[in-house]
């Protein structure tokens, strides 16, 4: 009990404004002549440096790789403004470089063998200690943070969540290729996160006392330093005073970004006021089957719904939940967000199907990298 | 004994092909033996190489047949160039016109150096220390290329170096080009040559570049996206275009370099999927530098070593001032751009092609300038990969150690 309470006490969950949004995109580097990855990130920082724009432009794991994130945004219109800003900066000091930026979950054909570590203390340390893993681990991701008004708030959500992220999966999707191959998954991605000892989903834990107590035993039994060790799929963040949302692939577009983050917003809006609804372990039978259909499959996955028992389609799902959520998000001013992913989810057409069709099109998984650039890259 | 009359006759009568052979076995040992002993890139110990081997050393390999074999590397330059015209991507520089402008200064600030010394201080003919100080502009494609790739390097000093490369290559040859009416007039005379000749060379290879790099989309899209199969075809298309180029009397240079421009920049279909040349690729380097090697002479190092090493500072000179002048009009640490002047060292290949297609013309030319523009190409040829593979390390560009 002591380390319980000890851990419970470290972890101390800083408040936020609730619903405020804030947005993180892991992004590639490429060149411009065979579009593989490239050694790009230091140049890249170096020419951003003097800029102005909201938010920040961060190195990641792997020179190939950068973050950006916005500030702690009010709004769907904020988030949207500021990723667009950051990438006009972006793109036009790639274009000094000549280097290509994308989205997308994974590199095509990138081998990983290839990958040079970003020189810093943590990045080294981190490389020592998974091997091949950290270099493996050059896959891009979205994370989408949601304020929240206590940890124990953060629990509840936590899980009441945990049932809607094939949604997100679907909706992002963009990693259909690997290693030179078409991996027939819509997002390949979330399976190099699972090789991580500490992927998976927060455990279940009803409040912050108890998740306090968790973690204060991971902690004492040497595993885990902070929170930053869970890979968790979903995962308080007490520093911040939010939740964080990490199965998404970064999306090929920062609208499409900014979109996930508004239907984030509204659905955790919805959820949080359901005082109908409790979270119940049941909740986790289902969890890995139901990820696993909506990363191979994208919408045309079956789910299985924990409370019903039903199969469903995760399309029609995906549909039912947002037309449900928008008067929510029309009040939070994010209705736009949903009807976008609306037309998106109705088209069944998420950017994984667009990746595939331009290999089918052009024929080369090069072209498939500079047809993504331009999509980024575009206004 | 005539029982044994199938046995060879001593000596050998030797064709081609061994002698190939011998310069390739003694190439990839060198280079090895430079790699391993002296840590230094082996590009290096296939030039020393073919110096031991050529008439300057041991002339187990003599001039007539060295004359013999310039066909595998005049192949093997074409690859270069063809390689060297993809990386010119042009619309980087359309985004980016001072890119352009520190590729033309640099050029032109060796040039110009390089012609004060000779003319001023050395007391050259003045049309003999330009005809040096054009050749002394361009930077060895081939070295540039082979280092980079041997160190898997990235980056904006690499990309650039590249990109310099070719642009300086391509002033070069024009600097050249507008120098030969003048030689015209000084050894034969005759307006309509003094026009035409430049005129000839210019829009032949450039219309040679155009048909050629027109074929090789038409067979690229022929044969599909298939890397193996566009290989072959660029291969077949660049010994096409290499001896069209010298059947008609055209530059090698300038068709090859503006094929590779056009194969990339042209294609807007995007039929051409980038060939890297890979494994089967390095041959060409190994026979390249081995016969580059074995057409020097060391014996200039002790005729015309001062003039030559002379040359090679103030060409070093120049090109620094040139890069760093636009630095940060194009967004380089002024460190970045020390090792990109630095990187821009090594001139071999290119020189001697320029210096042996303007003294085929204009063979007076041989006796005067061919000697100090050499002298300063054995003295690069020997340090020139050492200062490229230390720039790109030095710009933490380098994924491998040594090249």
């Amino acid at each position: 009990m002591t380390a319980a309470g000890k851990g419970g006490a470290m972890l101390e969950f800083k408040t936020s404004e609730p619903l405020t949004l804030g947005v993180e995109l892991e992004l590639q580097l490429v060149n411009t002549r065979d579009y593989n990855l490239t050694r790009g990130a230091s140049d890249l920082l170096a020419a951003v440096a003097k800029a102005k724009y909201p938010g920040e432009i961060k190195p990641e794991i792997t020179e190939s790789m950068i973050e950006v994130c916005t500030s702690v945004c009010g709004s769907y219109a904020q988030v949207r403004a500021e990723l667009d800003e950051i990438r006009k900066v972006i793109a036009d000091a790639a274009a000094k470089l000549n280097l290509g930026v994308a989205g997308g979950g994974t590199h095509p054909f990138q081998k990983w063998s290839e990958r040079r570590i970003y020189d810093t203390p943590r990045f080294r340390r981190v490389s020592e200690l998974y091997g091949y893993l950290a270099k493996q681990f050059t896959v891009f991701g979205q994370h989408i943070h949601v304020g929240v008004r206590s940890g124990d708030e953060a629990v509840r959500l936590t899980h009441a969540l945990a049932r809607y992220m094939p949604h997100f999966i679907a909706l992002s999707a963009s990693s259909p290729f690997s290693l030179g191959a078409d991996t027939q998954f819509d997002s390949s991605r979330l399976n190099v996160v699972n090789s991580f000892p500490l992927a998976g989903c927060m455990p279940f834990v009803r409040d912050w006392e108890e998740f306090g107590g968790y973690f204060g035993e991971m902690r004492g039994l040497g595993i885990v330093e902070s929170m930053k060790d869970f890979y968790w799929d979903i995962r308080p963040k007490p520093e911040y005073g939010t939740i964080e949302i990490r199965v998404c692939d970064t999306p090929l577009t920062v609208a499409r970004a900014a979109q996930l983050a508004g239907y984030a917003q509204a659905l955790a809006a919805e959820l949080r006021d359901d005082r109908t609804w409790s979270p119940h372990p049941g909740l986790y039978l289902v969890y890995s089957y139901n990820r696993f259909q909506a990363c191979r499959f994208g919408f045309g996955a079956t789910v299985v719904d924990p409370a019903t028992r039903e199969h469903v389609p995760l399309g029609d799902e995906i549909v039912a939940t947002l037309t449900r959520c928008l008067p929510r998000a029309e009040r939070l001013g994010a209705a736009e967000a949903l009807t976008e992913l609306l037309k998106t989810a109705v088209g069944r057409a998420n950017d994984a199907r667009m990746l595939r069709e331009v290999l089918e099109k052009h024929g080369a998984l090069a072209d498939v990298v500079r047809a993504a650039c331009e999509a980024w890259t575009r206004p | 004994m005539e029982d044994l009359a199938f046995l060879p006759r001593w000596p050998l009568a030797a064709n081609q092909m061994l002698w190939v052979g011998v310069l390739l076995v003694a190439g990839i040992a060198g280079g090895e033996a430079v790699q391993r002993l002296l840590r230094l890139p082996r590009i290096t110990g296939y030039a020393a190489a073919g110096i031991v081997l050529g008439p300057g050393g041991l002339a187990l390999i003599d001039r007539p047949l060295l004359d013999e074999l310039t066909v595998f590397a005049d192949l093997a330059l074409g690859l270069v160039l063809f390689e060297l015209g993809q990386r010119l991507d042009l619309a980087w520089l359309r985004r980016s016109p001072m890119l352009m402008l520190m590729g033309v200064v640099e050029a032109l600030g060796a040039g110009l150096l390089v012609f004060f010394t000779l003319s001023y201080h050395f007391g050259q003919d003045p049309l003999v220390a330009a005809v040096a100080a054009a050749i002394a502009m361009s930077t060895s494609p081939a070295v540039l290329i082979r280092i980079a790739t041997d160190l898997q390097a990235e980056g904006q000093v690499t990309e650039r170096a590249l990109l310099l490369t070719a642009i300086n290559g391509i002033v070069a040859f024009l600097a050249v080009t507008v120098l030969i009416p003048w030689l015209h007039l000084e050894y034969r005379g005759g307006w309509e040559t003094m026009i035409l000749h430049p005129l000839y060379l210019l829009a032949g290879s450039l219309v040679l570049a155009a048909a050629a790099a027109h074929v090789t989309l038409k067979l690229a899209q022929l044969v599909g996206k298939r890397a193996g199969l566009q290989f072959i075809a660029v291969i077949a298309m660049i010994v096409l275009t290499v001896g069209a180029a010298v059947a008609l009397k055209l530059s090698v240079l300038l068709a090859l370099l503006a094929m590779g421009v056009m194969v990339r920049n042209a294609d807007r279909q995007r039929h051409f999927i980038v060939v890297d040349s890979g494994d089967a690729g390095q041959l060409f380097y190994v026979i390249l530098f081995v016969i580059t090697g074995a057409r020097l002479d060391l014996a200039l190092i002790t005729a015309a070593g001062a003039a030559g090493l002379a040359l090679v500072l103030v060409r070093f000179a120049g090109k620094a001032l040139g890069v760093l002048a636009f630095a940060p009009l194009v967004g380089l640490k002024f460190r970045q751009a020390g090792l990109l002047a630095l990187a821009l060292m090594p001139m071999s290949g290119l020189a001697v092609v320029l210096v042996h297609e303007t003294a085929s013309l204009y063979p007076e030319i041989r006796a005067s300038v061919a000697p100090v523009v050499l002298a300063a190409v054995v003295i690069l040829e020997l340090f020139g990969p050492i200062a490229t593979q230390f720039a790109l390390q030095r710009a933490g560009e380098a994924a491998a150690e040594r090249a």
